[in-house]
């Protein structure tokens, strides 16, 4: 199913015996049309895959009388529902995105500061076996309900209920395991040869964390940041639970659209587009570090 | 250079976290004024809840500066409020001090709260005040309504009566689908059998010229609220959760009503996706001619009548009563009630007092609430073209389900074994005993 | 899924599984562990303590009481035919749903592994799925899939396929089509930046020695790959097990209980049920059965591949 188009290697094209001008030129239309063809069908795979997003984008910008065309585009487009979901319709949204951002944001600080060097001291310096960071990510199969209650009863008793820091320690518990899933996976990838060579040079341990193995591991920490970011910006339960009114992500706070008269499709949707660009935006901010971490990397090995 | 830029993105995220941990402290500080008792309450979004925020800031400005009480509300969605409640319940939590609640859960939560003792109950339904009584104390305090109606196309309907020709065809359809050769009739006097005749009519299946693809659009999702509206047919025939104390849900009755629902989704009266279908599902069908009637929540019908919602079918739809021998129609009333542990009962209970009052339900009327105070409905016609429908059929045909500490688990059971049989799935008979043993479980507990 | 590959392929390909050998001054290892290992103690210990000392108890919303009431509740548990069901089907969904995934993220990982034009945007448009919060692409799936104002019914009808999407017999495949439409980018990520490590020469090397393409991606590359495999398959697995949003949303676990997962059973025994005592049983039954998973993990997590 995979086609595997590669350019052609020069042992493939000086491999072929062909003088005339023509033959090059339908061989670079030919790899033009393969690289195009490609793209086409790149294309008609996102495409599938965002279907619903592409939706939410359609149904946001109709007004609530034009829903029932599904497959047509708004008539009359309005932003009304973009203006509720930014708080027209009453409900605090900007507060509620300030909060999620925060909370994420201080997530992917906690986590990559209570992971990297634990992780570093468990598969290299063999602190505990390895034992306390691998068994860490056997929490992943709880279920989060599991952790409503006593989270809830921790919280209540140390004044964290509804606020931004309770829900940051949430959501580090989340995504703990997964952090240590991808850095374990990193961390025993990396070439032992160096850290031996700055190790025989005198280095402490902890220079070799900073100045070798941090730097070699970034697109490993930027894949976690990435997605511990977009895990936490789109956690439900614990922020249903544990915030109120101060500390309300987005997820909870879209759920005012789900009313007892129906659902407000328009506002939802709109809310759903905004919600998107964020994680999207960090997601795009990163992969320049992602690019040019690995790129660099490469010549240094 | 890599380690740099890691280290300045860690920077950030501290400086994040570090933010926000002094924001959300000073935040707290704004909360009104020191000196007045601060009531939090918890709130649907949606109308009610809207309608109820305006109630909340004329007092908070006016009346609430006079008692000292700023209200709070919190809203969670309606899918989630009880959860929350309950996780809260649990761990004996006092950020809250009025709950939420509804005469289908208050049962479940009443060892939690304080019973009410200064309600003035003349100014509610009696099925209201039933609805939120445990073991013979009121526990809430109610503030709206929400029934369900027979919700149909006024038109359609009555180019059926009018034409005698179409009589004929009616009577062929009911005859294949029923097996009896019914005539079309009024919809406030139909009996089940009329409603599935009806839907049969309306259906493309059996009568291609059909102006609906559909009959009717039901609730069959697997959902504590589509047992409500199941219910009607349980009550109308006559039947009930509970028969001298023990569960009673082998009846005829009960049979009857599950016979209904699966005769509607196997012979194709309601699309298939019914399977999956609740409110906003039903909505979508009315407002798109893919239904013709529908068993639907008051709290709807505006909505299907409005040019900018439904501009399909704006004007069209009208009101009537469930069917079936007894109308019944299910009525469940939503109120406030005082957490145990409050630290505020005294701000809660003036505020509620408030509530209790006259201009304050007229207020919520005004705003587009449902109060569930008959007086109050009557005197606000002019808002709301449903409320004397909704203030005859309460008073006259509303019920409640037997309010015990399992009520509100007892309709998460139902859900999940009747769902089945209503769309074919499980054999009736023992859907039913399922559901009889389910209950008999919950009622000895 | 770290960066270089280059020089482990020059100095050894076999064999590289030994670890270092304990450091001199282990004080290291305790200093970098603290914070994990305060944040362990201070919250996830009590955490999980709290929770299974919660699943001995008899702790329900009726009760303001608290009391002891040792096994009964895993034995409520264990006797409950829904939990057995419920059980049975979130792993068969649960398989069904993981495999396609990685097959598919697979083949899209491969697929992108090359330069054509417009690469760098649609990277981002076939990673832009799971930006969508499950919470809000439940509704989102709700509305798309609805009969009367959703775009996937009309566009079937479009075809002449007048299907009901959520009739008894198609809901399952349903829900197996939205999980991989909005999962399925997440393998392909992780896939894809482990693609990206992998060392070029090798390709090469193989290619002069008459390697076909296929044959390249077969013996060579995806064996390299295995442990970002391993970690991808993984975590999609325990995800998809703990599955909640997407279903209760659309189905509430019906027709009847066709559809209820495990994690729905869950969370009705805490919310419908108040009874927090059992869901906590539940949920410590449900670790324990994956426990025994966890060394396989760490031994499979802890080695370099050939």
């Amino acid at each position: 199913m995979t086609k595997m188009t590669q350019a052609p290697t020069p042992q493939q094209q000086t491999g072929i015996l062909s003088t005339s001008a023509t033959d090059g030129t339908r061989r670079r239309r030919r790899k033009a049309l393969r690289l195009w063809s490609v793209t086409a069908l790149a294309v008609l795979i996102s495409f599938l895959l965002n279907l619903p997003l592409l939706n939410a984008i359609n149904v946001s910008l109709k007004p609530d009388a034009q829903m029932n065309a599904p497959l047509s585009a708004p008539t009359t487009p309005t932003l009304e529902h973009y203006a509720n979901a930014l708080g027209a319709a009453g409900y605090d949204f900007p507060t509620f995105f300030l909060n999620s951002f925060l909370i994420s944001l201080g997530t992917v600080g906690l986590i990559l500061i209570i992971t990297v060097p634990a992780c570093y001291a468990g598969l290299r310096l063999q602190f505990a076996k390895g034992l306390v960071v691998t068994s860490i990510i056997g929490l992943r199969l709880l279920p989060a309900i599991f952790f409503a209650i006593p989270i809830y009863v921790l919280f209540m008793t140390t004044g964290l209920l509804d606020t931004v820091v309770g829900l940051v320690l949430a959501n580090t518990l989340l995504n703990l395991p997964l952090a240590i899933v991808l850095l374990s996976s990193g961390i025993n990838d990396l070439p032992q040869e160096i850290e031996e060579a700055a190790r025989v040079d005198g280095a402490s341990v902890y220079r070799i964390l900073r100045a070798i193995v941090v730097p070699i591991l970034a697109p490993t920490l930027v894949a976690v940041a990435v997605l511990t970011f977009l895990f936490s910006w789109n956690e439900y339960l614990f922020g249903l639970i544990l915030s109120s009114t101060q500390s309300t992500p987005i997820t909870v706070g879209a759920a005012n659209f789900v009313t007892s008269y129906g659902i407000r499709w328009g506002d939802l949707s709109a809310l759903t587009v905004l919600s998107s660009i964020v994680p999207l935006g960090f997601a795009i901010f990163a992969q320049r570090f992602l690019v040019s971490g690995m790129t660099v990397g490469a010549v240094k090995g | 250079m890599r380690t740099r830029k890691v280290i300045a993105a860690t920077t950030c995220a501290l400086l994040a976290l570090g933010l926000a941990a002094c924001s959300s402290g000073s935040k707290s500080d704004d909360a009104g004024p020191p000196s007045s008792q601060n009531v939090r309450m918890v709130m649907f979004p949606g109308p009610q809840g809207d309608a109820l925020q305006k109630v909340v800031d004329n007092y908070n400005d006016t009346q609430g500066l006079k008692d000292n009480v700023q209200v709070q509300t919190v809203m969670l969605s309606r899918a989630d409020t009880f959860g929350k409640e309950a996780t809260q319940m649990a761990a004996k939590s006092s950020d809250i001090d009025l709950y939420f609640t509804a005469s289908y859960i208050i049962g479940q939560q009443a060892p939690n709260l304080d019973p009410l003792t200064t309600v003035d109950e003349s100014a509610y339904f009696d099925s209201s005040i039933e609805g939120l009584t445990v073991n013979g104390k009121l526990m809430a305090q109610p503030l709206n309504v929400s029934n369900t109606f027979l919700i149909y196309r006024k038109d359609l309907i009555e180019k059926l009566l009018d034409d005698p020709a179409e009589h004929k065809r009616y009577e062929a359809i009911s005859q294949e689908v029923l097996g009896k050769a019914l005539q079309p009739k009024a919809p406030d006097d139909w009996s089940w059998d009329d409603y599935t005749a009806a839907a049969a009519y309306f259906t493309k299946q059996y009568n291609p010229e059909s102006p609906t693809k559909y009959g009717t659009a039901l609730q069959a999702k697997n959902l504590s609220f589509n047992v409500m509206i199941w219910n009607d047919l349980l009550w109308s025939n006559g039947g009930n959760w509970i028969k001298n104390g023990k569960a009673d849900l082998t009846s005829d009755a009960a049979e009857a009503a599950v016979n209904t629902y699966r005769t509607i989704y196997t012979k194709g009266l309601t699309s298939p996706d019914s399977s999956s279908a609740e409110f906003p599902e039903t909505q979508a069908a009315l407002q798109n001619n893919n239904a013709a009637f529908a068993l639907q929540w008051s709290t709807a019908f505006n909505s299907l009548n409005d040019p900018k919602a439904s501009p399909n079918i704006a004007g069209n739809m009208a009101i009537a009563r469930i069917p079936g021998k007894l109308h019944s129609n299910h009525a469940h009333t939503q109120g406030f009630a005082l957490n145990k542990y409050s630290k505020n009962k005294d701000g809660a209970l003036t505020w509620l007092k408030f509530l209790n009052s006259e201009a304050a339900m007229t207020e919520f009327a005004a705003a587009g609430g449902i109060p569930a105070s008959p007086g109050v409905l009557e005197a606000n016609v002019a808002n709301n073209p449903s409320f004397p429908y909704i203030a005859d059929q309460i008073a006259n045909y509303g019920f409640n389900e037997p309010i015990f500490s399992g009520t509100f688990q007892a309709l998460g059971k139902l859900a999940a074994s009747l769902s089945g049989a209503w769309v074919g799935e499980k054999p009736v008979k023992e859907a039913l005993k399922d559901a009889n043993s389910e209950l008999t479980a919950l009622l000895d507990q | 899924m770290s960066a270089t590959r280059a020089s482990k392929a020059r100095v050894s390909v076999a064999g590289s599984g030994a670890r270092p050998g304990p450091r001199p001054g282990s004080s290291a290892g305790w200093i970098l562990s603290s914070p994990l290992l305060v944040f362990v103690l201070g919250i996830v210990l009590f955490s999980v303590v709290y929770g299974v000392v919660l699943s001995l108890q008899h702790r329900t919303v009726f009760d303001p009481e608290v009391t002891w009431t040792g096994l009964r509740n895993f034995g409520h548990v264990l006797a409950d035919r829904a939990f057995w069901q419920s059980s049975w089907f979130t792993i068969q969904y649960s398989v069904i749903v993981t495999v396609i995934e990685i097959v598919l993220g697979v083949a899209l990982g491969l697929f992108f592994n090359r330069t054509f034009p417009g690469k760098r945007i649609l990277f981002l448009a076939t990673i832009l799925p799971i930006t969508i919060a499950p919470a809000l692409i439940a509704v989102m799936f709700r509305l798309i899939t609805n009969e009367n104002i959703g775009a996937v019914p009309a566009i079937l009808q479009n075809f002449g396929l007048d299907i009901s999407l959520y009739s008894p017999g198609s809901v399952v495949p349903l829900l197996v089509v939205l999980d991989v439409v909005h999962w399925t980018p997440f393998v392909f990520l992780i896939v894809y930046s482990g693609l990206q490590s992998f060392p070029e020469e090798i390709r090469e090397a193989a290619r002069v020695d008459g390697a076909s393409n296929w044959q390249i991606t077969w013996r060579i590359v995806l064996p390299l790959i295995k442990p970002v495999l391993f970690a991808a398959t993984f975590l999609r697995f325990v995800d998809t097990v703990r599955t909640f949003d997407v279903i209760y949303v659309l189905t509430g676990g019906g027709p009847g209980t066709a559809t209820e997962t495990i994690s729905i059973y869950i969370f009705k025994k805490a919310f419908e049920d108040g009874n927090f005592g059992v869901a906590a049983a539940a949920g410590v039954i449900m670790l324990t059965v994956m426990l025994p998973f966890i060394p396989l993990l760490v031994r499979k997590l802890g080695r370099a591949e050939n």
